[in-house]
């Protein structure tokens, strides 16, 4: 698997990175190239990196609650750049506030976003549902 | 050459720079700010409560809070006053305001008031500027307090204490380490002379204001050395500018024993470093942060997280404690769980107000194994800044001598691993640069193989991992399930 990129990240002005090293070991212990720009990233650095590994997946972090207006755009961004294919997860506390997860998920759906994960998301879990959606997407795994 | 103290020339001129990097600056008058905190009364000064909480033997309590808009930033305030009965009171600023993106902090207030909810993650005190400050801390009856995560905080500290806040918080390391990615420490650090240099101006003419350091770095697994290292060195920057009300901090690790020492430790250490450096005209005070890692989602366990916490900081005579709120694992709270996760602390520290914790020689050992480590450390930077402990601080840090889990800057090495002990102390699995004594590593390396062994697994990063994430899932120490 050591040929699937990860395009890995905090975005926008969140400096949050215990969470970032953790997700960077565990995808690579489970064979994927990870190519983790750390903390406060933009779009346009997440954008430029995906094109630059040809990854298939971009994996956006947020944790300080400014999640909502850092996420914003980055699908139209993609297509913009001809990735329209690129698969989006999201992940972390994304909003100001306790809300319920559906709640968050069905806003971040709307941006155009594939998966949706709360703080507390099973890493086991989201390596299976990646290995699906990569599947679907035409990767033999 | 030792760091000095900023010329008046120096600190004037760089300050007509710092005005102008946004219009709230403009305008602004040093003799104005002065004669506005000369009307402040002496109660709701910030420095003047953690003096009288040392002399009367008591802990305070603050909470954190800031939202997007002056109005609601006010009633949010006012109910964590009455409420929650806060001592003392905050102001976090919003994410875009540390880094100094003042314009995107402008789209964040007009998206709130769009929203008609606060869409940034604290106060952005620069954009709203001095009056809407002033409106903010007369608003109160208690002592504010700014807190933040802001590498250069130069135009901030202009406008908050000519606006009536009378403390604040950070500083060159613990504000650029783990809250950027590619500021340089000999910038952060100069920024937080300036700054340090502005609250010794302020105290040069009689007004009193609160300096402390930020002293949970990441927050996560951060052995009490590392902590007490860059207290030390932030305290010793900021004396040197004329700040006299210092406060020290170290962020809750989890285990009774190396909490209660880290606090006995720090007090003794900085005292020890601040009159090798010839200081002897400060009041010291401590905070104690409770638990600064993630938190369970279940708002009862988190009650526990956080009444342990005011326990123990009660226990360690921390001079203030800073409290969590029940929605720690979801982000911003509420003002009722704000004001939940104060009045909690309160009943724990009310029940011990009596009581004090036995410290004997299980304590002496860690104070004494804290103090050893810090020594180690600060040997190292002295000889490496030629006996300026500040320039040292910023060459142990390239260096790797001085090390911070986790952090996000890249100038940072990253090498320091740390994991709990069989008994849930924090110690060191990989010390990376860290100039440590060999008998410390081997006792350390004990304590570790002693957790293995009962784990019936070898020492791995694994731990790390699973001691990250143990509270949150219900647990100190991480074993495998």
């Amino acid at each position: 698997m050591g040929n699937i990129n990860i395009v890995l990240g905090v975005i926008g002005f969140d400096c949050h990175s215990v969470g970032n090293k953790i997700l960077e070991h565990f995808f690579t212990e489970k064979g994927y190239s990870v190519h983790n720009l750390g903390v406060m990233v933009s779009q346009e650095e997440f954008i430029n990196a995906a094109i630059e590994t040809a990854a298939p997946i971009i994996m956006v972090s947020s944790l300080y609650g400014h999640g909502e207006i850092d996420c914003a755009g980055l699908r139209e961004k993609c297509i913009e750049k001809g990735l329209e294919d690129i698969l989006l997860y999201v992940g972390g506390n994304l909003v100001v506030g306790k809300t319920p997860l559906e709640q968050v998920e069905s806003k971040f759906r709307k941006m155009g976003y594939d998966r949706v994960f709360g703080p507390d998301a099973d890493l086991e879990a989201v390596d299976s549902i990646l290995r699906v959606d990569l599947k679907e997407k035409g990767f033999s795994l | 050459m030792k760091t000095g103290r900023i010329s008046m020339d120096e600190f004037l001129s760089e300050r007509e720079q710092v005005l102008k990097s946004w219009p709230t600056g403009e305008g602004l008058s040093l003799e104005k700010g002065l004669e506005y905190q000369g009307t402040i009364p002496v109660e709701k000064n910030f420095a003047h409560w953690m003096k009288k909480a040392i002399d009367e033997k008591k802990t305070l309590l603050q909470p954190r809070a800031g939202v997007a808009l002056v109005d609601e930033h006010i009633k949010l305030l006012q109910y964590l006053e009455t409420e929650g009965q806060a001592d003392l009171l905050p102001t976090t600023i919003d994410a875009y305001t540390r880094q100094n993106r003042y314009e995107e902090a402008q789209t964040g207030i007009a998206k709130s008031i769009a929203a008609k909810t606060s869409l940034l993650n604290g106060f952005p005190a620069v954009n709203h500027g001095l009056e809407e400050c002033r409106r903010v801390t007369e608003s109160v009856k208690s002592p504010i307090q700014v807190r933040h995560g802001t590498p250069d905080a130069r135009l901030l500290a202009e406008i908050t204490l000519a606006g009536g806040f009378t403390s604040f918080e950070g500083g060159g390391i613990s504000y650029n380490i783990p809250y950027a990615k590619k500021v340089s420490l000999e910038t952060s650090m100069a920024h937080w002379r300036w700054v340090d240099r502005l609250i010794g101006f302020y105290e040069d003419h009689g007004i009193h204001i609160n300096r402390e350091p930020f002293g949970p770095l990441t927050g996560t697994l951060v052995p009490p050395f590392v902590a007490l290292t860059v207290a030390v060195i932030e305290g010793i920057a900021a004396l040197t500018q004329g700040v006299k009300s210092i406060t020290l901090g170290y962020g809750q690790g989890g285990n009774l024993v190396q909490d209660v020492a880290a606090m006995y430790a720090l007090r003794e250490l900085a005292d020890e470093y601040f009159k090798r450096e010839g200081f002897n005209d400060y009041e010291l005070s401590t905070v104690f942060h409770q638990w600064m890692g993630g938190f369970p989602e279940d708002e009862a366990k988190a009650f526990s997280v956080i009444t342990w916490g005011a326990t123990v900081g009660r226990f360690a005579k921390a001079t203030k404690i800073i409290v969590k709120t029940p929605h720690e694992a979801m982000g911003i709270p509420t003002k009722e769980a704000n004001a939940q996760g104060l009045l909690a602390s309160r009943q724990a520290i009310n029940m011990l107000s009596e009581q004090v914790l036995p410290v004997g020689p299980t304590f002496r050992r860690e104070i004494d194994l804290i103090k050893a480590e810090v020594n180690c450390i600060m040997d190292k930077i002295y000889e490496l800044g030629l006996g300026d402990a500040q320039e040292g601080s910023i060459a142990a840090i390239k260096a790797g001598v001085l090390d911070v889990p986790f952090a996000p800057a890249s100038v940072n090495h990253g090498k320091l691993l740390p994991m709990r002990d069989d008994e849930g102390y924090i110690r060191i699995y990989n010390w990376g640069k860290i100039p440590m004594a060999e008998e410390i590593k081997a006792f350390h390396a004990q304590r570790l193989n002693d957790r293995a062994k009962s784990e019936g697994r070898t020492v791995c990063f694994q731990m790390v991992t699973d001691d990250i994430y143990a509270i949150s899932k219900g647990k100190l120490v991480g074993r495998p399930r």
